[in-house]
């Protein structure tokens, strides 16, 4: 319920457009319920006196009544549909908002698929309960009190006599919804197996046709797969006991009235208008029966749907502006490391361990080590995608926790090995964002990437689109993009994480020379295990099981002969193939 | 953003409307059993009316009270056999569409097995996904839900029609001037809504993926500062779908009160035109009353049919997708029948090979060479030079283009893909771990093959002992992708499941990745183990495991610039032996110190 009270403000906006559908769905019923008042009126009437004149009055008044429908039903869809769809649209705004403020620490615990399902079936539900939940709750609450009314007033004897099998019908809808919630429940679990087994087929598909596992893995599917349809038919089961026995239920209600009502009738105790109206009104109570079975089974969504978004609303980023001091970062400042450590929680063994580094405003740092030592963590602790657990990363003497988030990722540029690309045009992916970027600014970092001449092949050059729709990037063209985004920032501060790993040799040192002639002022951090990148680095680290093992320049590692000495022997080849090749 | 294409027709409404149907073949007994059954329903649930009719003209009229007593037990009976009748059809239908959902589902999931290489490149995993989950889904709900709906429309349309007839034909042709103006709102409602809901589908999809790429790509989004900007763009796809949406229920919110309206109209006419005839004393009152009754029904199925109209655009568009998957024709069939027991011996030989995955754009360039049965092979060459496209031109990932190879002296289009593959085994970088036990990950399908065998080649390529490591042994479960295991462990449990194969060639994509040295010399070891006596090629990464092939084919763009024994290039004083002289250099540097 709580949950529901941090929804009600997206309502209370729209106040006006709900209570006008609210009061255009009660016309409209209340109109519907004189229809078969007319009838019996009109039904009377022509039995006992039969003229012609009486006609034209009764069809003339049905005419006035069905226009008062028609705006009454104009309204309340308008109004209730067009308010659920427009507080969907807010919820998604704030949501996607909110979205993009958590950080990299709550982003690691969830699935993307589960946030999608969020954003997408949960939100869903929530705009139905909002629409037709409360459209259906007020709209049969008003039509089964009215009829049950009117029906009493034209008979009460023969009122209780036909609600007999009503009650039966909302009670039975309770134990069909739980039931079939409960087994469809199943089936929904099945079906995220058999999204499993997709999912995983799929991402190693290249082995399993490399091994010829095609067959045995249709038949493993099969099986996943006849397990879903019996579950399937469980549910079927149940519902299709569902439908007809509502429609047995009503049926024996209108036996009822036609039976006893014809008794009455000839026993003269109602007029044959009054009998035809009752069986109208007991037709009108048909759809409100089952609606409130519907608005139980929608509630209950709606509510689990509001339970999901509100978790994601309620997340809360760790990674924040935490009174920020220092506006500015100075242009060019000194970076240091005191004793950092950290390590994901509490329990799991440190990633980084009492790590202790300078770099000075201009001068390259080399990182090397081994898959899994820590480098990338590294890099991310100095973006501030973490806090460490202790020890303190500081620019110019200042804690990197008295800038602003922003003015911190601005100073910073930071490449990935595997850069993420938005599927828009590759002009969109390196300005990314900064729309007053001009053409030339653009083309000069297109050339110093070194994407000048894959630019040319591509169909539509810099306007091509990325994925899909458009071309496929080679791995090297990706990186490449990815260094011209950031280098258009201009950082202060380069941090290339293995970013050069898909690069031919030539390639590779034209760049290097590239950010030599022209970021030459540029602090740089340089991440990568092929060594013919960083050798020539003011300083270079090995980190070992989240320590620096080894520090200095690339021939007194070399000559140190330990872990850097062993990399590079072996990865001569890789080198003197550049130098040959 | 470009969306002419998720607007474009790519299949006519009724040509995929009758693809499916032709999925309910298998079934068709089933299938008019249940329209039967449907029919059955139809009429009974029509005779409620007709029995009040009775009850007013017969009984209370006649004020005759005798007759009443059967008409309820008719009336009940007929309750009765409804409900049997409806319970029957609704299972049925369901079960057939289970069936045909089943037979859909693995026809596509099959379908996506023989796809190439090439599809996979093309196509995220996501979209294949949604192929065979959701849109099979979909399409289940339109052939029970949406089909059942059709018909029984229909069926309660026209059994109205008739009995009206039956009761009055000159009202039901007073009732008919209002079928035009019915259609005539149908057909524009049909227009609008069926462009804005393709439309709010387009936006709905475009909002989905943005949402998705940016929950992806959270870091570069955030390090960018992008965020005020992307969410000024979600904003903008948003609106655009509000409108369409807002569209949409405008639409409805018009055509909706237009078919009470001219329900009302109908029963208008009804009064009038049929009260004058009662006045007249051509009909009986209880007509009336039926007439009336027919008439409220009458219209619940043309309003559910448009309630309904969107789930069934979705289908359509749900079958259309997954139509088109199933016309993509197999790249690479398998025109050769498989033959048992297909053996290569192993001698292996390319012959001008000539291979592109875009057109022109040539990535082999006329490659020839041979391997004698048991030779090693390692390929060198710097990134993007070709060497991947040798191994898959092997392993017939890819078709050639020009040239030819032989195993054996049998040209590779002359023997089936999947005898060839059995007869290799390869290796990648990226060491794929599914989810499951150690032990069918060494052997994926092979589920005979007995946990002794399993651990002596285990043994041979060094992977036993970490293996043994774990509490559970052979019978440790892994989570996909492996998460647990480094990548050393990964390349030496990949190394098993080669040799598992018994293969004749082997194929080994060196792993990059930097490893310690104890892993690394386990790895080296392995690679010994398996290479020997049998045909192996190598793409090689490190300078050690030239050491110990046969021969030697280094690459550059494409084309083969040395190749030839091991010995023989290192008299040639090429490219080869510049590189062992560095290695030599290296050893000699190491010994130094």
């Amino acid at each position: 319920m709580n949950n529901l009270k941090s929804f009600l403000p997206y309502v209370s906006k729209y106040r006006r457009e709900f209570l006008l559908g609210i009061l255009a769905l009660i016309v409209t019923d209340a109109m519907t319920l004189v229809v078969p008042w007319v009838i019996k009126e009109f039904i009377d009437i022509i039995s006992e006196m039969p003229v012609k004149e009486q006609i034209l009055k009764y069809v003339l008044l049905l005419f006035l009544i069905s226009l008062g429908l028609m705006i009454g039903r104009y309204g309340w869809r308008k109004y209730m549909f067009g308010l659920s769809r427009k507080i969907e649209f807010d919820i998604l705004n704030d949501l996607f908002k909110h979205l993009l403020s958590l950080d990299r620490f709550w982003y690691q615990k969830q699935k993307t698929g589960d946030l999608m399902s969020r954003a997408t079936n949960d939100l869903r539900a929530v705009r139905e309960f909002f629409g037709l939940g409360v459209l259906i709750l007020i709209d049969a609450v008003f039509v089964i009190i009215m009829a049950v009314v009117m029906m009493s007033f034209i008979n009460v004897d023969l009122a209780l006599k036909v609600f007999i099998p009503l009650p039966f019908i909302s009670v039975l809808f309770f134990f069909f919804v739980r039931e079939i919630g409960n087994r469809h429940k199943e089936v929904q679990e099945h079906l995220a197996k058999i999204t499993e087994r997709v999912q995983e087929n799929l991402s190693g598909i290249r082995i399993l046709h490399a091994f010829v596992q095609e067959e045995y893995e249709k038949e493993k599917f099969e099986k996943l797969n006849l397990e879903y349809i019996k579950k399937n038919l469980r549910v079927t089961q149940i519902f299709g006991l569902f439908t007809p026995t509502m429609v047995f239920s009503m049926g024996i209600a209108s036996m009822i009235s036609l039976w006893m009502g014809g008794k009455a009738v000839i026993a003269e105790e109602i007029t044959l208008g009054s009998f035809v109206a009752f069986n109208g009104y007991l037709m009108l109570l048909s759809w409100p029966m089952m609606g409130i079975g519907y608005v139980f089974n929608l509630t209950q969504k709606g509510l689990v749907g509001m339970e999901r978004i509100n978790e994601v609303f309620l997340a809360k980023p760790e990674i924040v502006d935490e009174g920020v001091k220092l506006l500015d970062i100075p242009n060019h400042g000194e970076l240091e490391l005191s004793k950092v450590s950290f390590s994901y929680s509490s329990e799991e063994d440190k990633i980084l361990n009492g790590i202790d580094l300078k770099v000075l405003p201009g001068q390259t740092l080399g990182i090397v080590g081994l898959i899994g030592s820590g480098k990338t963590t590294l890099a991310q602790l100095i973006l501030r995608f973490y806090n460490p657990i202790s020890g303190e990363i500081l620019i110019d003497g200042n804690s990197i926790r008295d800038f602003s988030l922003h003015s911190l990722r601005n100073y910073i540029g930071y490449v990935s090995q595997e850069p993420f690309l938005f599927s828009t045009s590759i002009r969109n992916n390196i300005a990314l964002g900064n729309e007053d970027i001009s053409d030339s600014e653009i083309e000069k970092i297109v050339q110093i990437a070194g994407l000048d001449s894959d630019l040319k092949i591509f169909p539509d050059h810099i306007e091509t689109l990325v994925g899909e729709k458009g071309v496929t990037l080679s791995g090297g063209q990706k990186q490449r993009i990815a260094l011209a985004r950031t280098l258009l920032r201009n950082p202060k501060l380069l941090i290339l994480d293995d970013s050069f790993s898909n690069l031919d040799s030539k390639m590779e040192e034209d760049l290097l020379q590239n950010l030599k002639k022209y970021y030459r002022n540029t602090t740089k951090i340089i991440i990568s295990h092929r060594l013919s990148v960083i050798l020539n680095a003011d300083n270079i680290v090995v980190v070992d099981n989240g320590a620096i093992s080894e520090q200095g320049s690339h021939s007194q590692l070399v000559d140190l002969g330990g872990v850097y000495a062993e990399l590079f022997r072996n990865q001569e080849l890789a080198k003197e193939m550049k130098i040959i090749l | 953003m470009n969306n002419s294409e998720d607007l474009r027709d790519r299949y006519k409404d009724l040509i995929l409307f009758k693809r499916v149907l032709i999925h309910l073949k298998p079934y068709s007994s089933l299938v008019s059993l249940a329209v039967l059954l449907l029919l059955a329903v139809s009429i009974l649930n029509l005779s409620g009316p007709y029995l009040t009719k009775i009850v007013i003209d017969d009984h209370i009229k006649e004020g005759n009270i005798n007759g009443l007593d059967v008409i309820a037990a008719i009336y009940f009976a007929v309750l009765i056999f409804s409900f049997i009748f409806q319970f029957s059809q609704t299972y049925l239908m369901q079960y057939i569409g289970q069936k045909v959902m089943f037979d859909l589902r693995s026809q596509v999931f099959s379908h996506l097995h023989k796809m190439s290489f090439s599809y996979y490149d093309k196509n995220p995993i996501g979209k294949m996904i949604t192929r065979v989950v959701n849109d099979v889904e979909v399409l289940n709900e339109m052939l029970t839900s949406g089909l059942i709906l059709i018909f029984s429309d229909l069926f309660t349309l026209f059994g109205i029609f008739f009995v009206m007839l039956y009761l009055d034909w000159k009202i039901t042709l007073v009732v008919c001037i209002v079928f035009p103006l019915l259609a005539i709102a149908t057909r524009i409602y049909r227009i609008r809504a069926r462009d804005a809901l393709r439309k709010n589908r387009a936006h709905v999809s475009e909002l989905n993926s943005y949402t998705e790429e940016n929950l992806s790509g959270m870091d570069t989004v955030q390090c960018f500062n992008s965020e005020k900007h992307n969410f000024r763009k979600f904003f903008s796809i948003n609106n655009e779908r509000l409108k369409e949406d807002l569209r949409t229920v405008r639409y409805n919110a018009f055509y909706m009160p237009s078919i009470d309206f001219f329900n009302s109209l109908a029963i208008g006419m009804v009064i009038w035109y049929g009260g004058g005839r009662f006045v007249q004393d051509e009909i009986q009152l209880g007509v009336l009353v039926a007439f009336i009754q027919y008439l409220q029904k009458f219209f619940e199925p043309v309003r559910d049919l448009a309630e309904k109209f969107n789930i069934i655009q979705t289908a359509m568009a749900s079958s259309e997708r997954i139509f088109e998957l199933l016309d993509t024709p197999e790249q690479i069939p398998s025109m050769v029948p498989p033959k048992n027991g297909f053996k290569i011996k192993g001698k292996v030989e390319f012959k001008n090979v000539w291979l592109s995955y875009n057109e022109n754009q040539f990535v082999l360039k006329d490659i020839s060479f041979c391997l004698e049965k048991g030779e090693s092979l390692a390929i060198v060459g710097a990134t993007g030079s070709g060497k991947s496209t040798i191994i898959n031109a092997l392993c017939r990932f890819y078709e050639i283009n020009k040239g030819d190879i032989l195993f054996d002296g049998k040209s590779i289009k002359d023997i089936n893909k999947f005898d060839l593959r059995k007869q290799i085994a390869l290796v990648q970088q990226d060491v794929f771990l599914f989810s499951g036990k150690i032990i069918d990950n060494i052997r994926l399908g092979n589920v005979q093959m007995s946990q002794e065998e399993i651990k002596s080649i285990s043994i041979a390529v060094n992977s036993h002992n970490f293996i043994n490591n774990f509490p559970l042994k052979y019978e440790q479960e892994l989570i996909e992708g492996g998460g647990s295991i480094s990548s050393g462990q990964r390349q030496l449990l990949s190394f098993a499941r080669a040799l598992a194969v018994k293969p004749q060639i082997l194929v080994l994509d060196e792993a990059t990745s930097s490893v310690d040295m104890d892993t690394e010399r386990q790895i080296k070891n392995g690679i010994k183990e398996m290479t020997r006596g049998r045909t192996s090629i190598i793409i090689a990464h490190r300078l050690s495991t030239l050491m110990y092939v046969d021969k030697v084919l280094v690459l550059k763009n494409g084309k083969i610039i040395e190749f030839g024994k091991r010995n023989e290039l290192l008299q040639q004083r090429g490219v080869f032996y510049k590189l062992c002289q560095a290695q030599i250099k290296s050893e000699q540097f190491s010994a130094e110190q």
